[in-house]
């Protein structure tokens, strides 16, 4: 057997690396281009973390959910509860349980509750749907959402009244400390894809019946999984509280879905540098577009694009992928260690692996 | 067309599953009026040819029907060119009447005309299709169902048959008269392929019998074969 | 009593005409394993047509609105689902939910996101009294209606060879096509059948609520899809009746819970949903087996 140069053994944390610098940088970047531009890349780093965290289930296990952003809203959910003053939760939602009057905790702490909360909703959640395949995991995952759609818009007893908002959200994220919370996620996410638990699923998703035979329970995994990525996707919606410093269902619903499902497609399902390549790719493609619908200049002409053409474009993009290329930008590869001499297996696409 | 062009002829065929090669460049001639038959264990490639011709799998090398090419085209579309497949495990349309299956039969053929006496042919060749023409194909039995494929395909009108082991799950009555009705079709003009596992009925009934090994054509038999005992180990296990 | 009658008749048209949208998902997800979300769109763009033709008399407005269903519903299969043949039914829905998004905003860019309006069959929207007993008169019409439709349609499938063709293709789409069966004119039949259902749902619709707005199917084409997928979206019939039974619980339950619960109706519709997918996930009226997806 060929010696391994150490060089080729770190492969796998070199697409690491360079996904963490590719964030960092772009951070970087649009930190110099002005507030409003700053305010939308802050966005954006938070629709990152739901992609990761959609990547690390949809990714490994190859079923579908359209779930996760229940998560999402759970620990947005979480995040308002704990960082709003107890008086303005007394005299605005005053519907609710008197015990969540009084509860508080710090903003950065309460972040990691709401990922928690999240991760238990998927825990709980997982054992029942996890045995199901396909189309009806992506009805009964959509049905989930829309339970607790349901239950955060109308349940005044735990937040508004329906209609109303949760405001008053301090300012106290910033862009920075965002991007530190995505690069962990990246981490986090590339992590679990070396443990067992994916491996395992990644092999379920490529031959089923052999992976059943081979003795793998394919429902605990994908509860690992699922717990997992509900915990990312928990934390992702307290950063959404911190950003947005409003929470309301209608926000974390159906169109949240469709976007960071989009991003996730674009970039290729199956390797987590699609699923941050898509986040950054999408995010920048939609920030041109709000620049393009305002005006731009460019010499001495105005460039610009009608209202209401920017989600229509990006919706067909992710139209066009799924029919040109629905493995992705990446085609679902991680980003390899340029220099590697010995080939993937054939038909294997190159996982780093 | 003159009538010797009639027949299927393949040439160098081959077919891969995500690059495992399943059929690996054989050559077939049926010609009008004959029966060639195509045996080997599970797994040789028997299916895959014949889906190969049919358009329904990607393959590489020639197949022409009636001494015109159909690579390439829908499976639907070589129906049109008058070649019917029997397949495997017969599928007839089991929620569907009888007669509803033989009128889905005639929906490939070439020309809309002769309905009438394409029905009666398959009905004299298989009296019961008469008499089950209103019953649900999902209940008849084994055989029955294996007359109903048959007809169904010649509901299209093709000059080329092709059958995929017809033999499969029949009793050794029901096979006797799937293999009568081949002889008549023969006689009938009808260029025949049959695929099948089982040797000695092949041998016996075809002009020549291929027999396909991984993929390749290892050796051809004649009917004075069907008794060689040794011949036909060899076929099969050599 | 008369309350109790009443609701039922409200809770059968309810369950009509969902049964009516899950059936046109049910036809193509037959032939191609596409469970279409966009078909929501589909009847929006109907609905927006009846609502701004209905003045130049019903028999403009009907035919126009099957017109513009049919030939949408056409344009998506050409569009973009025959690119997108070899693609698994989960890919498929995630296309569907992408041209959904997309429609809707187009919709929103032409039509504006305010609610369209106009009075639509307004001698509709009146109680009947039969046998003493007070009834909605577009309930009994929707029943009427999707009924008509309904024996139209089985009549089409088992009769014509069309219809024949169309069965076998949702059996067995492989053997319908080495039989001789022509797919995409079969695919195409089952979008345009659809089209048509869609229009149908449409009309009900609007003359129930008289306002269009671009989100108008989503709703319908939720309930409809879960319905399909719980009754046994597999089989024609099981889409057909797995619609209905949402429809008809959603509208007892609407009619029945007290009120501090019925904002909550929708959520216990989906709980059940979640509840039947975990014990039969090939759908209620499928008898073991599991779908090919």
């Amino acid at each position: 057997m060929k010696e391994r140069s150490l060089l080729w053994r770190l492969g796998p944390l070199w697409s690491l690396v360079v996904l963490l610098v590719i964030v960092y940088a772009v951070t970087v970047v649009t930190s110099y281009l002005g507030d409003s531009v700053q305010v939308q890349f802050q966005y954006a780093l938070v629709n990152l973390v739901i992609v990761v965290a959609l990547y690390m289930f949809i990714g490994t296990s190859g079923v579908l959910s359209f779930g996760h952003v229940a998560f999402v809203a759970l620990g947005a959910w979480t995040v308002g509860l704990l960082t709003i003053e107890p008086e303005l939760k007394r005299n605005l939602l005053s519907d609710m349980f008197p015990v969540l009057f009084d509860i508080q905790a710090p903003w950065f702490l309460a972040i990691f509750i709401g990922g928690l909360v999240g991760g238990l909703l998927a825990l709980i959640v997982a054992p029942v749907l996890m045995r199901l395949n396909g189309l009806q995991a992506g009805i009964a995952t959509f049905a989930l959402l829309l339970v607790v759609g349901q239950v955060l818009t109308y349940w005044s007893s735990i937040g508004p009244r329906s209609g109303q908002s949760m405001v008053g959200i301090p300012d106290v994220l910033d862009l920075q400390t965002t991007m530190f919370f995505a690069l962990g996620a990246i981490v986090v996410a590339w992590l679990f894809q070396r443990s067992r638990p994916a491996r395992l699923l990644r092999a379920a998703r490529e031959d089923g019946i052999a992976a059943a035979a081979s003795g793998i329970n394919v429902v605990t995994q994908r509860v690992i999984a699922l717990a997992l990525s509900g915990l990312i996707a928990g934390i992702a919606g307290g950063l959404f509280a911190l950003t947005n410093r409003v929470v309301q269902a209608s926000l974390l619903g159906i169109e949240l879905t469709f976007i960071t499902l989009a991003m996730l497609v674009l970039g290729g399902m199956l390797s987590l540098s699609g699923a941050v390549i898509g986040g950054l790719v999408f995010s920048l493609i939609d920030l041109v577009l709000v620049r393009l619908q305002n005006g731009v200049e460019l010499g001495s002409y105005v460039v610009s694009i009608p209202q209401g053409t920017r989600p229509i474009i990006l919706g067909a993009i992710l139209v066009l992928m799924l029919i040109f290329r629905p493995s992705g930008l990446t085609g679902g590869r991680e980003i390899v260690w340029p220099f590697r001499r010995t080939p993937p297996l054939p038909g294997v696409p190159p996982t780093n692996e | 067309m003159a009538t010797d062009e009639i027949g299927l002829v393949v040439r160098d065929l081959t077919v891969a599953y995500s690059g495992v090669p399943a059929v690996r460049g054989i050559d077939l001639d049926v010609p009008a009026g004959h029966a060639i038959g195509l045996i080997g264990p599970n797994g040789a490639g028997k299916s895959s040819a014949l889906l190969a011709i049919m358009g329904a799998v990607p393959h590489g090398g020639s197949v022409q029907v009636n001494g015109e090419a159909v690579d390439g085209l829908a499976p639907e579309r070589v129906v049109r060119r008058g070649v019917s497949l029997v397949p495997e495990g017969r599928h007839v349309f089991a929620g569907l009447s009888v007669k509803d299956n033989l009128r889905l039969g005639a929906v490939g053929r070439r020309s809309s005309d002769g309905v009438a006496e394409t029905l009666d042919y398959v009905v004299t060749l298989f009296p019961i299709l008469a008499e089950f023409r209103d019953r649900q194909a999902g209940l008849l039995s084994g055989g029955q169902q294996q007359q109903l494929a048959i007809g169904r395909a010649l509901m299209a009108d093709p000059d080329i048959l092709m059958l995929d082991e017809p033999s499969l799950g029949l009793s050794p009555t029901a096979v006797d008269s799937v293999f009568d009705a081949l002889a008549t079709i023969r006689e009938a003009g009808k260029a025949v392929l049959v695929v099948e596992q089982r040797a000695e009925f092949t041998v016996a009934f075809c002009e020549r019998t291929h027999v396909l090994h991984d993929g390749v054509i290892t050796m051809t038999l004649k009917p004075e074969d069907a008794t060689n005992v040794q011949v036909l180990t060899e076929a099969y296990f050599g | 009593m008369n309350q109790l009658i009443q609701s039922l008749v409200d809770a059968i048209s309810a369950g009509a005409t969902l049964g009516l949208a899950a059936l046109a998902i049910g036809l193509v997800f037959g032939v191609i394993r596409l469970a279409n979300f966009a078909q929501g769109e589909i009847i929006t763009a109907s609905a927006y047509s009846i609502i701004f033709t209905w003045q130049l008399g019903w028999y403009v407005a009907i035919p126009i609105a099957i017109l513009i269903g049919v030939i949408l519903s056409l344009l998506m299969e050409v569009g973009v689902f025959s690119r997108m043949r070899m693609a698994t039914p989960a890919t498929l829905l995630v296309a569907s939910f992408g041209l959904s998004f997309l429609l809707q905003r187009v919709y929103e860019l032409f039509f504006g996101n305010n609610v369209r309006t106009a009075p639509v069959a307004p001698e509709l929207a009146q109680s009947l009294e039969i046998g003493g007993i007070r009834v909605q008169l577009l309930s009994v019409a929707t029943i009427i209606i999707a009924a008509v439709i309904l024996v139209a349609l089985v009549q089409f499938l088992n009769r014509s060879i069309w219809g024949l063709q169309l069965q076998a293709a949702a059996a067995d789409f492989r053997i319908a096509r080495l039989v001789g069966i022509p797919a995409s004119r079969v695919i195409g039949l089952s979008f345009a059948l659809s089209g048509i259902l869609a229009a149908a749902v449409a009309f009900v619709s609007t003359v129930k609520t008289g306002a269009v707005g671009p989100p108008f199917g989503v709703p319908i084409v939720i309930l409809a899809l879960i319905g399909a997928v719980i009754g046994g979206i597999d089989k024609i019939y099981g889409a057909l009746a797995g619609g209905f039974l949402v429809g008809f619980a959603t509208s007892m339950l609407a009619s029945w819970l007290p009120s501090d619960m019925s904002n909550f109706r929708d959520a216990y519709v989906f709980l059940l949903v979640i509840i039947v997918l975990i014990f039969r996930p090939s759908g209620l009226l499928v008898r073991g087996g599991t779908v090919r997806t």
